[in-house]
Formats: structure tokens, sequence, C-alpha cells
């Protein structure tokens, strides 16, 4: 553990790659290319903590109109698709005023084209107001019929998470539409065991690392098991998905179980919500110089502008 | 309001076409509830949830009517490759009856306020066919500024809200940012009438500033300044016919040159017997679609 790997993504060269949670709006478009190059076709941009507290609605408003409008058309320019899952994040949670209206607010965008989910709502430091918005919004999803995207906490993560798991069956959800993420090797067991989606964030200092991930799709198989970057205004790793699928490559892992846990299992979550139509994402790997995607020509004048980041020369 | 009807009855007739049963009558409810009561909440709940009902239409389907309707502000709407669910939000929008001037634009703006992209697509593609249509003007203008492509595409191509009721100043803006987003030129409404010195002496500084970067200049600006051409763009123009490889950029300036007013520009072409061929227009995006596709700004 912790030797030094080279970056070889030519192990995954033909993979397509599904990241059910990763902050776009705090990456740069440098991101955006080296994600599609690394073949994430898709993704899912949970709503969360911008990294300093929101002062009033309107800058929650304009943060979810962000997401569902210019944030997806950055993605589209590179090819990616991009779906977001909308919620009040727990740290926010505890500024009641506030989040009373954000409350009012969320019917507004759950339903929109697009929203694959609630996200991401539960605990932080797992106070009073956040259980009590947590459990107004798996009502909010239940009405709507979308799936939930769970963040569990950072501290007390092992009580954190079966409390999680425990309202949400409370509340009378499926597990089978809820998505546990930011797991370990101490939470896993519990919630497979209870038939939830066990998501993976691989985040480097603060969360999992990948070699570890590789250790724990060989003990659990890739039943019901994503992986993710979470990647954030942090030191965090936008190709987080196809590095550890390359890692995985390396351990021997089976293609069909890279796929699963890379790609199909996310897919299969959030498609519950009938926003996400796999067929898009299919569809959307034979773009290619000149081709149109959702109407607009992604490669402006049959060529991708692509900064080259290896010369001097900008022009 | 007769001419609304017939357009809603228009669309209807595609829309109904293009949907199943189920939901077509889903929506046909959804539209007569609208039309009967238009409540803030019902609106934005089946502008926003269309997609959700409208369940076997394929995304990346797309519609084209043939004949261009004319709307209930005598200004046409040109549907050329929407997707279905944007013409049937166009549609419902289409439905909200006319009501006091203030409830109304509060109810329109609130759906903008909340949009995602294709909502705001469809919503600025909409921009002909809303009640007291002087009153979008800076609505239209703060479409024109999205970095949204497809939403800044639905404000400034084939519709024909902006030529009408934008000023001078905002109306060149429109131009000029369609060129340095490199729109589909002849796509814009309006251009031939709405031609103006202003716009010309912008786009020439335009060009000279692309010229100098080494950058393409789309053969189109030429062509807008046609009637304009004094001895600054004539300069440019002629420098570019002596270095250009690009037949369509020479072709376009060689016309331009030859219709201009600008005695000198003129010379430049007649005397020359391969610019005169350059400077037949016949097989060029601008020999008659130009002119066709403004016609209806007037109708």
């Amino acid at each position: 553990m912790g030797q030094r790997v080279a970056l070889e993504l030519d192990l995954v060269k033909g993979f397509r790659f599904f990241d059910p949670h990763v902050h776009m709006v705090s990456r740069t478009t440098d991101d955006y290319q080296a994600m599609a190059d690394a073949g994430v076709v898709g993704l899912i941009e949970p709503a969360f903590w911008v990294g300093q507290p929101r002062t009033g609605i309107d800058t929650f408003r304009d943060y979810y109109s962000s997401l569902v409008g210019w944030e997806r058309f950055r993605a589209s320019q590179f090819g990616i698709r991009h779906f977001c899952t909308i919620g009040l994040n727990s740290r926010e949670a505890n500024n009641e005023a506030l989040a009373e209206e954000v409350m009012e607010l969320l019917p507004f965008y759950l339903y929109k084209e697009g929203v694959v989910g609630v996200g991401e709502i539960g605990f932080d430091d797992q106070t009073a107001a956040e259980e009590k918005y947590y459990r107004l919004q798996l009502e909010l999803a239940k009405e709507a019929g979308l799936p939930v995207q769970v963040h569990t906490p950072h501290r007390d993560k092992t009580k954190g998470t079966s409390r999680s798991m425990a309202i949400a069956l409370e509340h009378g959800l499926d597990p089978g539409m809820v998505i546990i993420d930011h797991n370990t090797e101490e939470t896993v067991k519990e919630v497979l065991d209870k038939g939830f989606w066990a998501a993976f964030t691989i985040y480097p200092f603060t969360k999992m690392g990948n070699e570890r991930m590789v250790q724990i799709v060989k003990e659990y198989g890739p039943e019901r098991i994503m992986v993710n970057s979470a990647a954030d205004w942090g030191i965090s790793d936008p190709l987080a998905v196809p590095k550890t699928a390359a890692l995985m490559v390396k351990s021997g892992i089976p293609r069909e179980t890279i796929e699963l846990v890379c790609y199909r299992n996310a897919v299969a979550a959030f498609a519950q919500s009938g926003q996400l139509d796999e067929r898009l994402l299919n569809e959307k790997i034979q773009i290619d110089q000149g081709q149109k995607f959702e109407g607009n020509s992604v490669l402006r004048g049959g060529q991708l502008p692509r900064r080259d980041a290896d010369s001097i020369i900008i022009s | 309001m007769n001419t609304q009807l017939w357009l809603m009855d228009e669309l209807q007739a595609s829309i109904k076409s293009a949907l199943p049963d189920t939901e077509w009558q889903w929506l046909s409810e959804q539209v007569a509830r609208i039309a009967a009561d238009p409540q803030q909440r019902i609106v934005a709940q089946v502008f926003t949830s269309l997609p959700r009902h409208l369940k076997s239409v394929e995304k990346e389907a797309r519609i084209s009517l043939g004949e261009q309707y004319v709307g209930p502000n005598g200004l046409p709407l040109i549907v050329e490759g929407w997707p279905i669910v944007r013409l049937a939000r166009v549609w419902v929008l289409m439905a909200i009856p006319k009501q006091e001037r203030s409830a109304y634009i509060q109810l329109i703006e609130r759906l903008f306020a909340y949009g995602e992209m294709e909502e705001l697509a469809a919503l600025y593609a909409a921009l002909p066919i809303y009640h007291y249509p002087e009153t979008w003007s800076s609505r239209c203008k703060e479409g024109i500024r999205s970095n949204i492509g497809p939403v800044r595409q639905a404000v400034m191509l084939r519709n024909a809200y902006p030529s009408r009721f934008l000023d001078e100043g905002s109306w060149n803006q429109l131009v000029l940012k369609a060129f340095f987003t490199e729109e589909s030129i002849g796509d814009i409404i309006g251009l031939s009438e709405r031609n103006n010195p202003r716009l010309a002496e912008a786009l020439v500084d335009y060009a000279y500033e692309r010229h100098a970067a080494k950058r393409a200049i789309d053969p189109m600006l030429w062509l807008l300044v046609t009637p304009f051409v004094d001895e600054r763009a004539y300069h440019l123009m002629a420098r570019i016919l002596g270095e250009s490889q690009t037949l369509l950029e020479r072709r376009a300036i060689s016309y331009v040159l030859k219709h201009s007013d600008f005695g000198p520009a003129r010379k430049h072409v007649e005397g020359d017997a391969a610019l005169m061929v350059l400077s037949d227009a016949a097989g060029t995006p601008w020999e008659y679609g130009w002119q066709d596709r403004t016609r209806y700004h007037n109708s």
C-alpha cells in the first residue's frame, strides 16, 4: 500500500465510466476534458455545500439552476451527459430558518428533466435539525418516486450510517431506492446486508483509497457496489473512477466486475428515477468530430477546441 | 385571438400525431385545465413535468413544421428541428389565457427563474407568442447574454421576436454575439430589415480583430456590410481577397464588393474576370435563402 504506480489509463481503454458523485461546478474544463478522454460518458452532480455557508435563498436557487442549466451545458460540450440530484445538504440543514425556505424551493427542481434523485442528504454532525430535514426530504423523494443519495458523516461514521438506514426504512423507503455514500470497510457489510446500494468515494487522504477499494470488491463482489470520485473544491481527483478501474485491471479483477462497479450499477440505481436513459449514454460514445450533441455543435467548426497543455504557445 | 386559436389548432395536430393516445390525452387535459384556470402552481408543474409524462418521446427526435404559423402578435412561430417536448411546452405556454398584465408577466417570469436548460430553450423560443409582446424585450436581451448554447440559439435563431422588438443597440449586440459564438447567421430572422451602418461598422472592426488574430471570418459578415462598404471595409476585404484560399470567403467578398455603393470596390471586381466569376451568387447561402428567411418579418 502507498507505493507509487504509474498512471496507466491505457489499461482501461475502451471502458465506459459513469461517475455518480462529482461536483463539477468546482472543476475546470481541463477536468472535463481529462474525464472524457479517460472514458467518462456520464456523471451525477449532487447538490452540496459550496465550501462556505449560504446566507440567502436566492443563492440556493441560483445554485440549483446552475446544476440543471449551465453545468449541464458545460458537460455536454465535452460529450459528457450531466445529471444531478437535488437536496438540502446536512451542514446547511442546521440553519433552520433558511432550511425552511429551501424546503419550499425543492419541489420546483425535483421534477425537472435529468434530476435523478434527492441528494446528497443525510447527517454531518448528526444534529436534530439534520435529522428533521433528512426525514422531510425522504418524504419528498418518496412522493416524487426518486432515488435518494445519502451522505454519511465523517465523524462517528458507523453509527451515523446505521442511523441513516434505519430512518430511511422507518419512512418506508425501499432500500433498493437508496444509495448510501462514502462507505468504508466498517460500513459496507451492514449496508449490503440491508439491501441498500453501497457507494464508495475514492478521495485522497480523507476518504477511501483505491487500493482499499480493490480489496473490498475482491471480498464482496460487484453486486450493488459503485465507485465515485466526489471530486470538489478540495484536493480530490476527477479521474478517481477510471484510475480505480485501471488498478482493478492490474489486480486481476474481471472486466465484467469492473464494468458493474464503475458504470452499470450506478446507472441502474439512478435509472430508477426514469430520468436517466441508458440509451443516451450508449449513443454518446459515438460522438465524433462534427456530430451534434442535443442539437448543438459540440465541436465548433468540426473541431473540439482543445487546449494544448504541453506547449507554451496559446493560440 | 382568431389567429392564436388557429395556431393552437395547428400545433395541436402536430403534437397529437407525435404522441401515443394516452400521453396525448394527459397533455390535452392539462392544456384545457390551464386554459380554464392558469394557476401558477399548475402551470409550473405541467411545464416542468412534461418529459416525465411524455415518456415515449425519443429524446433525440426532432420535429419541423413546414409552414410558419403566425401567432397572436402577428409574429410567426418557426418550428424547425425542435425536440417534441419543446413544441409541447410552447403549446402549453400558448394555452395560458391573457390576464391582467402584471399577473401574466409574473407567471411567465417565474418559469424563467426556475428553468433548466431545455425549459429555458422552450421559454425563449416562445417569445413570439406571449401576450403583452413589447414587455419581453429585456427578457429577450437576457437570453442573448446566455452562455448556454441551446438557450442562446432559441432566442437568436429562427425566432421572429428580436427583430421586431429590440432597439438598434440590442439588435446589433445580438448579431455581433451570433458571429462571436459562431451561430448559423442565415438563421437569424430580420437581418436585412434591421441592417444598419452602426452594425456594419462594428462588424468591420470585429473582422479586423479576427484578421489580426489570424482567425477565420464568417463570410456572412461581409454580406451585412454590403450597403455600407467604405474605405476601411474595402481595404480589409481587398487584403483578404489577396490572401484567402477559402472559396466561400472569396466568393462572399467578390459579391459584396461588386454590389456595394463604393466605387473603388466595384471597379476592383469589375476589372477582374476571375473575380467577376466569383461574384456570382448562384449556389451560395446568400443566393436567396437569406432573403427567404427574413420575408416573414413583415408578414
